[in-house]
């Protein structure tokens, strides 16, 4: 046997550690939500029943494809929410702007044009005379599709600004 | 002598590729035939014999360096005057695996067989800690079978990829694999976990951004101990973009004044420091020259596309003469791997490429043709870059092998990608 063969039979014992991991799967829901509240027993308080019904009497906005300045015909919804939002059984709450994209792209590019949306929406209900320091935004890019169908009408419903009421 | 005649055809090869963003149209196919002979004890379970059998296949097609027999073949470990030469299948190599069933953990031995001269050049035993982790062992092995060879080095195939999936509207997981996707374990569930990003070189820990709280959040999860700790938060956005070859500094995009802008951390003093300054988007920060430079998408032309700049200082040097609509960039040395939409029709889905640009030529190489291709990023050598391809509903991780000019698609059975690291 060749002296290379001879060599090359010392057979080496590979313990090969890659990640010795403890399988530390995380729940994200556990330990770092918002603590809920206790005592509700009768399904909505009060208070959830009027969150609840301002985010619903809100407006979507929609956007135009790869645009995040408000469209004309939507200034009108954008009046409208303001003046919900400044009615006096809302003025106690602050708002947050969701901005949201459709499925096309999947980089931070996509998240930073739904939080161009969400922050046009903003300006646009400060220049309606919201106070800035109520109005908070963020961006779920294309995470929060409302329809997830493959054509024009659905991907026009997905570019959109939507409002939840935080007390 | 067999060994130095593979390595000087590779060298040939290669040689002509020394410029990536130039494709090779036509090569000599002289790379050497491989055969795969499977030699574990019968009582091994048949289906996973094949299954790595053909992981061990795949690999050594992905790498580019191989011919490989498509035949599953059996052989006795020791072999004999047939099964050590092959002669009807014309190989010039047999790797011959052999598994072993009883332990709790993944273990193979293996041998590399001069099909020519039926003497064994190289033998390893292979032994890793959890059986369920078995496709790293079959690249391990490609690894050092490659290396065998004196072919350029695959060992990218022993990295782990972490990506994040979407699941359902405002649901996604964060799961580590093996880049063949044959391996997944879920390691973040619950609510919006989006961007994972490794925290170093080892691969020991990553950063993500979670939605679950308050404000976006970056937390830093150790796969040591498990721990989990919160970095920063930030209203609007907040994404670790890059992490430095140390694993000292984080690029970050985020958006305190409700614009997104690129931000420098410091791990080690929590410090933050702001490095572009737009009143527009600017986002997906990546270090370059020895991370004193970054790369990043800006929509200051008044669309996405490609720019850099010094870490120390503003001016803005465009990277990117081509496309209206570059969302998405990585890059490594010279070279900006970056995804570009081919046009601005909203009727269109599959319009996102590829392509390859060298900051020392004018070339530019298109590297994709169909589909969705984004979220390129280059592996730890910058002959491979891997991305998310959206095709027909559904959702794969690609390998492009530049060099080689082959592109593979490894798809992902349930959910939607939503960005990669590896």
């Amino acid at each position: 046997m060749s002296k290379l063969a001879l060599t090359s039979l010392a057979v080496a014992v590979l313990v090969l550690t890659g990640c010795s991991q403890k399988s530390p799967e995380v729940d994200m829901t556990k330990g770092t939500g918002d603590t809920k509240g206790t005592g509700v027993n009768d399904g909505m308080s009060a208070l959830q029943k009027l969150i609840a019904s301002l985010e619903a009497n809100s407006k979507v906005i929609y956007f135009d494809f790869d645009k995040f300045n408000v469209r004309k015909d939507q200034q009108a919804n954008i009046d409208a929410n303001a003046a919900l939002f400044n009615s006096s059984e809302a003025k106690g709450f602050s708002i947050k702007v969701e901005g949201n994209c459709d499925e096309f792209g999947t980089d931070e590019y996509n998240y930073a044009l739904g939080l161009k949306r969400a922050k046009s929406v903003k300006d646009g209900l400060v220049a309606k005379g919201m106070n800035a320091d109520r109005v908070t935004v963020v961006s779920y890019g294309e995470s929060n599709p409302t329809c997830t169908d493959k054509n024009k009408a659905c991907w026009d419903k997905n570019r959109r600004a939507e409002f939840k009421v935080l007390p | 002598m067999i060994k130095k005649i593979i390595v000087l055809l590779l060298l040939t090869i290669i040689s002509f590729a020394a410029d990536a963003t130039v494709e090779i149209v036509k090569k000599i196919d002289v790379l050497p035939k491989i055969a795969i002979q499977d030699a574990s004890p019968n009582n091994v379970d048949s289906e996973f014999r094949k299954s790595f059998f053909k992981l061990l296949a795949g690999d050594l097609r992905v790498s580019s360096h191989f011919r490989v027999e498509d035949d599953y073949l059996r052989s006795s470990y020791e072999g004999g005057p047939i099964e050590n030469f092959l002669s009807d299948k014309k190989v010039d190599l047999i790797l011959r695996f052999s598994l072993d069933q009883n332990s709790n953990n993944a273990v193979a031995n293996v041998k590399l067989i001069n099909a020519r001269t039926g003497v064994t050049s190289f033998e390893k035993a292979y032994s890793i800690p959890d059986k369920k982790r078995y496709p790293f062992l079959a690249h391990k092995i490609s690894v050092d079978i490659n290396d065998q060879i004196g072919a350029p080095s695959i060992s990218w195939m022993e990295q782990s990829v972490v990506f994040a999936k979407y699941t359902e509207a405002k649901k996604s997981e964060i799961v580590i694999a093996d880049y063949t996707l044959s391996y997944q374990k879920t390691m973040v569930t619950g609510g919006l976990n989006i961007f994972p990003k490794w925290a170093n070189k080892e691969q020991s820990a990553f950063y993500y951004t979670s939605y679950s709280g308050v404000e976006p959040t970056i937390y830093k999860l150790d796969l040591k101990d498990g721990s989990r700790r919160s970095v920063i938060s930030g209203s609007g956005m907040i994404v670790c973009s890059d992490v430095s070859q140390d694993g000292n500094k984080l690029l970050l995009t985020m958006a305190p004044k409700d614009q997104t802008d690129i931000y420098l951390y410091d791990v080690r003093t929590r410090k933050i420091e702001k490095i572009t300054d737009y009143s527009g988007i600017d986002v997906n920060g990546n270090f370059i020259d020895n991370d004193r430079r970054i790369v990043f998408i800006s929509d200051r032309l008044g669309y996405p596309n490609v720019f850099a700049q010094n870490i120390n200082d503003k001016n803005v040097e465009q990277m990117v003469y081509h496309g209206k609509n570059n969302n998405s960039a990585s890059a490594f040395d010279n070279y900006i791997v970056y995804s570009s939409r081919e046009n601005k029709s909203e009727f269109g889905g599959s319009t996102f490429n590829l392509y390859l640009i060298s900051t020392k030529t004018d070339n530019l190489r298109q590297l994709t043709a169909t589909g969705e291709n984004l979220y390129p990023r280059f592996s730890k050598d910058p002959d491979t870059i891997m991305f998310i391809k959206q095709y027909q509903n559904q959702s794969s991780l690609g390998i492009i092998r530049l060099n080689a000019n082959k592109t593979y698609h490894f798809a992902l059975k349930t959910g939607k990608l939503q960005s990669i690291d590896w």
